[in-house]
């Protein structure tokens, strides 16, 4: 796993509950986000995605199996500094200024007070802080908040930006520069790794994903190989087969998977007009909804069969 | 560096915060009116309005280290505030060491703060000012050094509300310590070996108490205020390691 950035291998780790119960968060996970890679972490509330990242950040102790970074097991400050992370609903000192508080967490990643201005300048820029910067920030939105997290986390150019849930919080304004900023960062040379609920934004700018329910992950993979599981749609007039589905105006729709391809299209009834075969729209969201449906029934919508 | 660069932060944030503000700020009120206090006094009214304004300042700068000091990491993880820190390149014994030296910062500067004013205050009243005074000053601040660690300990190893308890439960239990000599002829064999063990345990805090040899200008020797200064460096430094080996070990 040499060309993974992120990799788990075999991580189980338990919560302390109250008094001697223990709570199973992570079962034998194994993940593995390739290096310069956009890796979307997914999974319904409580699932472990935090659990996950907070192990690979070193905040929680006490796993077993082996989690490692840049190809080195997790614990060496040294590879802190190559790492850039935005926690979930990220709180702040309140009585510091966006620009003080900058130059504090700067220097703690090992910028100069020479690199340090135009770090910041940059950031500045990227997320239109440049106005806050003498601001404290105990007087700042939710929005405005989650803009510093994203702000802190790129200030010294990591080589790994671990996001979670990035967009929380968001205007679709700021949602959307948010995306910029991510894709800039990418293009930049940086790996991203980040959980997110809102799974449009994970399709706009993933090229790797992983699943994760009940603290196992139950698939991983590249977007690309999961859009192309979708299913084909035939559109034909003429003779239909049995299975076919009326359609406007005398034709007919079929749909089968892309493996059965050339053994539908070799069936088709004699004087069957093909008119056109495209691939059946995935949505990511509708995916991860029957994915994690499928295991436990989680999310039943109000009147489904249960 | 990193200890220094938390040390930093920790002490802006700190004399930034409203309780410490606000606690000043009372201390100033309170310490305008114990000239009244002196006035109504029977006795010379400069001696008790000096001893008031000595105490005033041991009692605020305590509470201040407690509320600071209990509030100081448990905050911090329970508001989620040390993630961005953490996951930089500073290990945990830093973090504490840096925030402790922080805070400890904050409470010297607001303890000179309250020295300048009070000592300025008792000048202005034609209250006699000599050298003496300043060092009860700063051994309170010594005193106030040591329960912010105290608070800081206590806070590791319970909740902050517990914390700001036991705490306050302890600055009662150290100046009872002082006492404990004066108790022991009361005590049994078995009694004083249990009340020594017991003494042993908590910060003798009766060592850093100067005003009254200040207000009444007692003979002071150079030997025992080292010998308290150690003590107070030492007991900062053990109660520092314990939160240390306990927040190394905490899953925020």
């Amino acid at each position: 796993m040499t060309d993974s950035i992120v990799s788990f291998s075999g991580v189980t780790y338990a919560y302390r509950g109250d008094w001697l119960q223990r709570i199973q968060a992570l079962h034998a996970v194994d993940l593995a986000v390739p290096t310069g890679c956009a890796f979307g972490f997914l999974g319904a509330n409580g699932a472990g995605k935090s659990t996950s990242i907070k192990l690979a950040m070193g905040l929680l102790t006490g796993h077993q199996g082996d989690i490692r970074l840049f190809g080195q097991p997790i614990g060496s400050p040294a590879l802190r500094q190559r790492l850039g992370y935005l926690p979930e609903q990220p709180y702040f000192y309140e009585n510091l200024a966006v620009g003080e508080y900058l130059d504090y967490l700067g220097r703690l990643s090992g910028l100069e007070r020479s690199g340090l201005t135009a770090a910041k300048d940059r950031v500045y820029q990227l997320l239109d802080l440049g106005d806050l910067r003498g601001r404290k920030l105990g007087s700042f939105s939710k929005g405005m908040r989650q803009r510093f997290g994203l702000a802190q986390a790129i200030l010294h150019q990591p080589d790994l930006l671990v996001l979670d849930e990035p967009f929380s919080g968001l205007d679709p304004l700021w949602r959307a520069r948010f995306k910029d900023v991510m894709a800039l960062e990418r293009q930049r040379g940086a790996t991203l790794f980040f959980s997110s609920h809102i799974l449009s934004d994970v399709e706009d700018l993933c090229d790797h994903y992983a699943v994760i329910d009940h603290g196992r992950v139950l698939e991983q993979g590249r977007l690309a190989d999961l859009f192309g599981q979708a299913p084909l749609i035939l559109t034909a007039s003429g003779p239909a087969p049995a299975e076919a589905k009326p359609g406007a105006e005398g034709t007919w729709t079929l749909e089968f998977p892309e493996q059965e391809r050339a053994a539908r299209l070799a069936a088709l009834p004699t004087g069957a007009q093909v008119l056109r075969l495209e691939r059946h729209r995935l949505g990511l969201e509708d995916w991860f909804v029957a994915r994690i449906r499928d295991v436990h029934g989680a999310g039943k919508r109000l009147g489904d069969d249960v | 560096m990193i200890i220094t660069i938390v040390a930093g932060a920790t002490f802006r944030e700190a004399v930034r915060s409203r309780a410490f503000i606000g606690l000043l700020i009372i201390f100033a009120i309170c310490a305008l009116l114990s000239r009244i206090v002196g006035w109504v006094s029977s006795t010379d009214g400069h001696i008790v309005t000096t001893d008031l304004v000595l105490s005033l300042q041991s009692l605020i700068g305590v509470l201040v280290a407690v509320a600071t000091g209990t509030a100081l990491v448990q905050t911090e993880i329970q508001s989620r505030t040390l993630y961005t820190i953490l996951s930089r390149p500073v290990e945990r014994w830093q973090f504490v060491v840096g925030k402790f030296l922080g805070l400890a910062a904050a409470l010297a500067a607001g303890q000179a703060a309250m020295a300048l004013l009070g000592l300025a205050w008792l000048w202005v009243t034609g209250a006699e000012v000599h050298g003496w005074l300043l060092l009860a000053c700063a051994m309170t601040t010594l005193e106030v050094l040591v329960m912010a660690a105290v608070a800081l300990c206590w806070t590791a190893l319970s909740s902050p509300l517990l914390a700001a308890v036991l705490g306050l439960a302890t600055y009662a239990a150290g100046h009872a310590v002082a006492s404990l000599p004066d108790l022991m002829h009361h005590l049994k064999g078995g009694q004083q070996i249990v009340a020594v063990t017991l003494a042993s345990l908590i910060p003798n805090l009766g060592e850093f108490t100067y005003r009254n040899q200040a207000v009444y200008r007692l003979p002071l020797g150079l030997h025992d205020v080292l010998q308290h200064l150690l003590y107070g460096v030492a007991w900062c430094g053990l109660l520092v390691t314990i939160t240390v080996a306990v927040i190394r070990r905490k899953q925020l």
